[in-house]
Order: C-alpha cells, then sequence, then structure tokens
C-alpha cells in the first residue's frame, strides 16, 4: 500500500508543491491572504452563462451552468497555484502569449472602434490617390513586328500593320486595361502621348512597336467621399489596427534601454 | 479522450484568433450577391479573367502549423494587387493583381491549430496534441515538422479525435465561416474584383490525395445556410450530396474542382466507381455535373500527363519529378500502372471510352492551374515565389531542402513549381459570370504567365476568318473551348490564337493534342504541332519542327525575347478525323525556355547548385486551354414518331 503510494505521480506532485510552498514560506516568500479566497460574482456568472449562448445558440441548464462555474474555479484554483509557484517564470509559451495578448489589446481598440465621419474623411483627403479611377483613353492602334517596320510605315496616311489579336481600335479603356491588354511598357509610352488627329510613335509594347493615335482622353479622378465610403471605412479599420498595434509597441520600447550584445 | 475543455475559453480565443480582421462595416447589395445586374456586360467573353481557385491562410489547420499568421483579410489585399507584409516579414505585392480569388482553407478542422496554438497548455491533455502544441512554439521549423506528422495521422487515419470531434468543431466552423463570409463580401467588387466563397475538401484515403476545392457562385446571404463539409472519412458522393443539399435549399450553385491528381495513386480517374464495383451511370452523371473543371498544374507539381503515358510526346515530363514518386505524404509509393488514374490527359481518355458503356462521360473535364500556396499570398511568377507554406518562403535554403511531408527521400525544393493562374472567358467580372464560364468550361489553365489562349471548332472555319471578326465568327458558328461539337461527317476545323503574356517570354509553338477511341475500343492519343515560331531546323529535334532554341542565362536568371514569336495562329482541320470517332481536342500552348524560381533564387542567394538542378530548371512554360469534345452523331431512332433526339447522351 505504502509502496503504490509512493509511486504515484499525484502523491509526488503534491509533495513537491507543497514543499515548494513551505520553502516560499519559510523564506518570507508573499501569499496574498486574500487569494486565498475566490469569489464569483453575479456579473461574471452571467459572462460564463452569455458564453455558454454563443456558442450552443441557447442558454445552458443549471447543471450545465454550475458544471462551468466548476469548471471556473478549478481554472482559477490551479492558475493560482501556479503563479504562487512561479511557473509562469521562464515558460516561452507563457510569454509569447501575452506578448500577443498585448499585441492583440492594441489592435482590438481599433477593431471596435467606430470611426468619425471625420477620421474617415481625413483617411480618404490622406489617401486620396488610392480611390482615384483610372484615366479612360480612345485610340487606334496598328501593330508592327519591329521598330524599323512602324517607321516605315508611318508616311502612309492610315498604316495597315500587321495581323495580331488585339484590339485595332480602343475606346474607354481604362489605364489599368490598357496595361493588362498591351503590357505596362506600352501603357507608359500610351501616356506620353499628345491627343492628336496624327500617327505617333512607334511605342513599344511586349509584342513588338505601335503606331499609335489618340482620339480623346479622359482624366482619372477622385471620386466624391460618400461613393466610396464603404471602401474608405475598410481601408482605415485594417490600416489602423496595424498602426495602433506598432505604435503602442514603440511606446513600450521606448521605455527600455536595449543593448545587444 | 476529449482533449482540449475549453469550451467557455472558446470564444475568446476565437475572438482573439480573428481580431486582425475588420468584420465591421457592411458591404453593399451589389457586393454581397452573385454580381447578376451589376455590371455592363460584353456581347460575347471579351477577355479572360486571372485567378487562382486554391489559396490558404492561417485558418487552415496546416497552413497555421507552417507559420503563416495572415488571414483572408491580408490574402484578399495582396490577390487586389495591394502590398502586404508576409509572415516571415518580407514585404510581398503582386506584379498584376489578379481578377478573382477563392480563398479554400480545408474544411476538417477549420482554425484548430490556431485555436490549439492559442489554447492554453494545461488544457491540452491529448499527448499527441500537446506534443505538437509544443512543437509549434518551438520554433517554425518543428511546426513545419507538428504539421509533417499532421498530415500524415490524417492520411493513416489517427488524427486525435478531438481534432475532428464534430459538435465542436461545428461550433468553431460556425464563427469563422460567418466572419469570413463577410470579409469576402466586404472585398468582392462586380466589375473590379470577385471574392467567391469557398472551401477546400480533404479525402485522403490512405494518404492518396482526393481533394476537391468547392467554390460557391453565390454572396453571403445563401451560402451562410450551410459550413463547410468535413471530409476526412466518407466518399465523394457524400460531397456530392451536399452540394445537392445546398442547391436545393437555396437555390444557389456550387461546383467542385479536383486537384493533385498527381498525388492520388490511381485514384482520382478510376475506371471504377468509389466501391471497386463497376462504374454507374448515374455516379459518372453526378460527377460530370458537379467537377466540370480539373486544375491540371499549381505548385505541387503538373498533373497533364507522365512520359510513361505519353512516350512519344517530348514536352511531357513538365512539373513530374518528384513527385510521381507517391502518394501525398509519400507513405505508399506510386507505381507505373497507377499513373494512368492520376493524370488528366488520360482520365480524359477514360471518359470516352467509359462514355460508350456508360452513355455518359465522367471525366468531360476543363482545364485550370492554380497555387494551392499555404501562405496567403496567390503568387504564380517565378521570379515573386513566396513559396508553397511559410516554412519555405523565400531563403538561401530552400532550394535544395527536402521537402518531404512524410519521412521518406525524394521531394526536395526545387521540385515544386511556383504555381499556375486559372484563366476564365467571361463577359464580365462578377461572381455569376465567372463561375458560369467554369460550369460551361470556357477556362484555360497556365503555369503562371498570362497568356491570351482562344479556341473556336466547327466545321466551316477558314483562314478567311482572320480577315474579319473572328471572334463573333468563332461564337456564332462553332464552340469555344469546352464545348462540344456535333459529328457531321466533315473533319472539324479549328481557330487557334495564342498571344504571349505581354510582361512575360514569346511563344515557341502552339500544340493540340486530340484523344479518341479508336475502331477497336482503344484509347489514343495523338500531339500535333500546328504553329510555330522557329524557322531553323538545327537537326536535334525528333519532331518534323525545329527547336525554338535557348536565350538562359543560369547565372543571371534571365532570357531574350530574341526567338519565339509575340502571336501563333492556326487554323486547323484533324487531319486524321474518321466519321463517329468519339474525341477530345485541346491546345497546348509551350512558351521559349525560361528560368524557373529555383534559379531566381540561386542568383538572389548566391547558391552553387548541381547541374542537373539548374538544367530542370530552365523551363517551358505553358497552358492547357479545355478540351472541345467532337461527339457521335445521335443514332437514328427506330420507333418513328419519337421527339428528333438532340443529344443521344445525358
Amino acid at each position: 500500500m505504502m509502496r503504490k503510494w509512493l509511486r504515484d505521480p499525484l502523491a509526488h506532485f503534491l509533495i513537491a508543491g507543497a514543499a515548494i510552498w513551505g520553502v516560499i514560506s519559510l523564506t518570507g516568500g508573499e501569499v496574498d491572504p486574500e487569494a486565498r479566497t475566490i469569489s464569483l460574482s453575479r456579473e461574471q456568472q452571467a459572462g460564463l452563462a452569455l458564453a455558454f449562448e454563443r456558442t450552443m445558440g441557447r442558454a445552458p441548464t443549471d447543471a450545465e451552468l454550475d458544471a462551468r462555474i466548476a469548471q471556473w474555479v478549478r481554472e482559477e484554483v490551479l492558475y493560482r497555484e501556479a503563479l504562487r509557484l512561479g511557473l509562469d517564470e521562464g515558460d516561452p509559451v507563457v510569454k509569447r502569449r501575452l506578448a500577443t495578448k498585448m499585441d492583440d489589446l492594441a489592435s482590438a481598440q481599433a477593431e471596435l472602434a467606430q470611426p468619425s465621419e471625420e477620421d474617415l474623411r481625413a483617411w480618404y483627403r490622406e489617401n486620396a490617390s488610392g480611390y482615384e479611377s483610372s484615366g479612360l483613353i480612345d485610340f487606334e492602334q496598328a501593330y508592327f513586328p519591329t521598330r524599323g517596320a512602324a517607321l516605315a510605315a508611318r508616311g502612309e496616311g492610315r498604316p495597315r500593320g500587321q495581323p495580331i489579336s488585339l484590339p485595332r481600335n480602343v475606346s474607354g479603356m481604362s489605364d489599368r486595361e490598357v496595361g493588362q491588354l498591351f503590357g505596362s511598357e506600352f501603357a507608359e509610352g500610351l501616356s506620353r502621348l499628345e491627343t492628336s488627329p496624327e500617327w505617333q510613335g512607334p511605342v513599344q509594347s511586349g509584342y513588338g512597336w505601335h503606331l499609335v493615335r489618340v482620339s480623346n482622353r479622359e482624366d482619372g479622378n477622385v471620386p466624391p467621399f460618400e461613393e466610396v465610403r464603404e471602401k474608405v471605412e475598410r481601408d482605415w479599420r485594417s490600416r489602423t489596427i496595424a498602426a495602433r498595434r506598432e505604435a503602442a509597441y514603440e511606446v513600450l520600447r521606448d521605455a527600455y534601454t536595449v543593448e545587444v550584445e | 479522450m476529449r482533449i482540449i475543455t475549453f469550451t467557455a475559453s472558446l470564444a475568446t480565443a476565437l475572438a482573439l484568433a480573428g481580431c486582425t480582421d475588420s468584420t465591421r462595416g457592411e458591404p453593399s447589395e451589389a457586393q454581397r450577391g452573385d454580381g447578376s445586374d451589376t455590371v455592363e456586360l460584353a456581347e460575347f467573353p471579351d477577355r479572360p479573367y486571372w485567378g487562382d481557385t486554391h489559396l490558404h491562410t492561417d485558418v487552415s489547420v496546416d497552413a497555421f502549423g507552417f507559420g503563416v499568421r495572415l488571414g483572408p483579410e491580408a490574402a484578399l489585399q495582396f490577390a487586389r494587387g495591394e502590398e502586404v507584409t508576409a509572415t516571415t516579414g518580407m514585404s510581398a505585392q503582386l506584379d498584376r493583381p489578379l481578377d478573382f480569388l477563392v480563398i479554400a482553407d480545408h474544411s476538417d478542422a477549420m482554425g484548430a491549430t490556431r485555436r490549439l496554438y492559442d489554447a492554453p497548455r494545461m488544457m491540452v491533455r491529448d499527448p499527441v496534441l500537446r506534443r505538437w502544441y509544443d512543437m509549434m512554439h518551438e520554433s517554425p521549423e518543428q511546426s513545419t515538422r507538428a504539421v509533417g506528422e499532421l498530415i500524415t495521422a490524417a492520411a493513416n487515419d489517427e488524427i486525435p479525435e478531438a481534432f475532428r470531434d464534430p459538435e465542436r468543431q461545428a461550433e468553431a466552423t460556425r464563427e469563422l465561416w460567418d466572419r469570413h463570409l463577410d470579409i469576402l463580401d466586404r472585398y468582392n467588387e462586380p466589375g473590379t474584383f470577385t471574392a467567391f466563397a469557398g472551401f477546400e475538401w480533404t479525402l485522403m484515403p490512405d494518404g492518396n490525395n482526393l481533394h476537391r476545392v468547392v467554390m460557391f457562385r453565390d454572396g453571403s446571404a445563401k451560402t451562410r445556410e450551410v459550413l463547410p463539409y468535413p471530409g476526412l472519412n466518407g466518399d465523394v458522393t457524400g460531397l456530392w450530396d451536399y452540394m445537392d443539399a445546398y442547391e436545393e435549399a437555396t437555390g444557389g450553385q456550387v461546383l467542385a474542382i479536383p486537384h493533385n491528381s498527381n498525388l492520388s495513386n490511381g485514384m482520382m480517374f478510376e475506371l471504377t466507381g468509389p466501391d471497386g464495383g463497376a462504374m454507374s451511370a448515374q455516379y459518372a452523371r453526378r460527377r460530370a455535373a458537379r467537377e466540370p473543371v480539373v486544375e491540371a498544374t499549381q505548385i505541387k507539381g503538373d498533373s497533364e500527363t507522365h512520359p510513361f503515358l505519353s512516350p512519344n510526346d517530348e514536352f511531357a515530363g513538365f512539373g513530374v519529378a518528384g513527385w510521381d514518386l507517391g502518394n501525398l505524404p509519400l507513405t505508399r509509393r506510386s507505381t507505373p500502372d497507377m499513373y494512368a488514374g492520376s493524370y488528366v490527359r488520360s482520365a480524359l481518355l477514360r471518359g470516352l471510352t467509359l462514355e460508350e458503356q456508360l452513355g455518359v462521360n465522367p471525366y468531360a473535364f476543363g482545364l485550370i492551374g492554380s497555387t494551392d500556396s499555404h501562405t496567403a499570398l496567390a503568387t504564380g511568377d517565378e521570379d515573386n515565389f513566396f513559396g508553397k507554406h511559410t516554412g519555405n518562403e523565400p531563403k538561401a535554403e530552400r532550394a535544395m531542402r527536402p521537402q518531404n511531408l512524410g519521412t521518406r527521400q525524394g521531394r526536395f525544393g526545387w521540385h515544386y513549381l511556383a504555381g499556375g493562374y486559372a484563366a476564365a472567358w467571361a463577359r464580365g467580372n462578377t461572381r455569376a459570370e465567372i463561375f458560369d464560364a467554369f460550369m460551361r468550361r470556357e477556362v484555360y489553365a497556365t503555369t503562371g504567365p498570362r497568356m491570351v489562349l482562344r479556341l473556336f471548332a466547327g466545321h466551316d472555319f477558314s483562314k478567311d476568318d482572320w480577315d474579319g471578326d473572328w471572334v463573333r465568327a468563332g461564337y456564332t458558328r462553332g464552340v469555344p473551348m469546352g464545348g462540344e461539337l456535333q459529328d457531321t461527317g466533315r473533319a472539324p476545323t479549328f481557330l487557334i490564337s495564342a498571344l504571349k503574356d505581354p510582361e512575360g517570354a514569346n511563344l515557341d509553338r502552339v500544340q493540340v493534342v486530340k484523344g479518341w477511341v479508336d475502331a477497336s475500343g482503344t484509347a489514343q492519343e495523338q500531339v500535333y504541332d500546328v504553329a510555330w515560331s522557329a524557322r531553323e531546323m538545327d537537326g536535334a529535334s525528333e519532331s518534323p519542327v525545329p527547336r525554338v532554341g535557348d536565350t538562359v542565362d543560369r547565372l543571371e536568371a534571365t532570357y531574350e525575347n530574341s526567338i519565339g514569336a509575340p502571336e501563333l495562329r492556326a487554323t486547323w482541320t484533324d487531319p486524321d478525323y474518321r466519321r463517329g470517332q468519339r474525341a477530345f481536342y485541346y491546345v497546348r500552348v509551350i512558351e521559349i525556355p525560361t528560368p524557373s524560381w529555383v534559379l531566381f533564387d540561386a542568383k538572389r542567394f548566391g547558391l552553387k547548385l548541381p547541374a542537373n538542378v539548374v538544367e530542370a530548371n530552365v523551363i517551358q512554360e505553358r497552358a492547357y486551354s479545355s478540351p472541345v469534345w467532337l461527339r457521335p452523331e445521335p443514332k437514328p431512332r427506330k420507333t418513328p414518331g419519337d421527339a428528333p433526339p438532340i443529344m443521344s447522351e445525358g
């Protein structure tokens, strides 16, 4: 009987715990007497019931709430004992978990915050270029596989060019679409051409060379705030969370002197 | 053996897990729906829309374990072209934004690793889970190892029970799914960017990959009615039942995309039914209806065909090395007799054979590419490869390091492809338009470059059509890729145009791959070169077409567009047409040789690679169109008075 008891891990745990506690007590380690009282307020119980309801979609029965409370108490007891034993110190898991929580504290505020109209408008003004609609352009193009062929054709009244599966006439196309269709090099070259009845170029693309006649161009504009409000709020929130996190860290970080040897 | 007894703290953990997502602010009516009547539509599909249908974020059980800490919101921002910070701290951005995205997190244990990671350690009582928990917290390397064990356990059906306890899982999934659908709607902007709801269904008997990406046409009002369907147990008809039930209950639409058939050890495209018995017509019909598209190329290899199956196809070996050794976790080796069930070309052939027996073709699918990236970053370009998972985001050692999910040898970093994309011919960029393009198979696969590929099949096309509005001619007098052409007794003619990626490499050649069943009932295949750029024969080529050459500077990871062509066109009539023959035709476009991501890595990190690795990473990227099927004329009915048969098969 005695031997079996000696082999029981739980017994080992209790004895070791008692011994450590004894050492701490004897060496004057402080144990807050208040910490020996665990009280669960009405509000906290309601919180447990609410948490249950949120996951299960119904209120807990009395038995279920009792079980929840017992579990809460158990966790609290073990948690306090663990703190008393200093088990939180030097534990990389605890360390990372707490660091994550600090990070989350900062971002949670941004998540819950309802930005004021003013905040959003200010954000919109500062980041207006991000909401700018693309410019639209009308043009006609003739394709040539080489620069030489394109130059030679410049004298023609209306150059025919070589066949390629690209539109000859383009109307009301956004800069972005021009880039997708002809490549970024062409989109850039096109942006430097005048609106004119004359054929210009050649402009290089991912495919070759193009003579181009730009017949119309509408500049992009930043739509009024009301039209892009949702987008502004989405961007504000997602960026603010990251910024708050960094800002909160900076504040804390400034209070330390870090020496990396 | 219930390990995570923390129902109460579950809500807390979830709230924390989701804390970086912004879920407030209401998306508009147009953003929440399927996009019908929100944008002006072209008369015919006028451009390919580019997307990735297979992206994982930190919600996926394995992706989180591999280390990714970016969620769906960052994934959407990235796909739309914004700059984000990758998990490992590097700034990441796409050269060109995508037009659509399906975030396909694993439905099994959705968010479970994140919850395990966030749980108080003392609450993790299962010894196996506790071991993984400690490994995940110890270091990125250990975390990756833990996921390797997790995948192997899943393959061997040894996942700890608490990881898949359906009741607990359902609660957790509900919250994740609801929040996820809100985020999708917020980033879904008809006309600009389409965000699809979806998930990955991870059926994996004995580690043989039978995974599907499930993709919804609808907005949150409908998708909220269901939860992602878990897949570790069961068979594929269970998934189809789920899809039927969804459509019945909501009036919405959903499709499934099989992928990584190359890791299925022949099980993805079997000649038999799932129980090993003869395939039934009903099974074939359901499969054809539910799975109109297959993902043929992605980071974990290319599934078009294998040199063993296509010995006369000199371009057959792309993206095969390493992956053809065995199943997903390499717990079971592959043998050549399995390959016919693992690659799409042979599956398309099997489909023809089965159609003769059953009256319906279970494998009449279109082809797309995607990434299957587990980094939340949908990167497909060789010079911007962020890795299969966070464990191999850019760093010097990733190219040569063994990348075994299981414990055996044989797969290395350099076997990964940079990932593919899906192109959809649609009339506008909305959920409805792009989804419908998938349903009618008017889609194609690329290994990353954005070539523009048109294919029309008809009976009266000629060279002269190129002089006029040939796209209109294609749609009005023929069928586009994915379509079916009725045999009329005349050889079919194809209008094919392949335009290079304007930011990428020139084209080497365009080929037509034909598969048919001959008079003796044997399946046959043939690759025809139908247009090519090179003029000079160098004597080295086995085919009658001259080799295009090679301009790749191995050390600098560069190439020149001094060879190849910007566009290749063909008006091609099948020279071996036989009346009454059941056949499919798809187009393969081959680029000139270019450096793969491995050579970019070597340049960037100053690596000395073995010569065989260098040569294996001078690649010819490609596009695969969806096939066009030639269907035999309906047999005349014996009884007069019957309605004239339009299509003899359902």
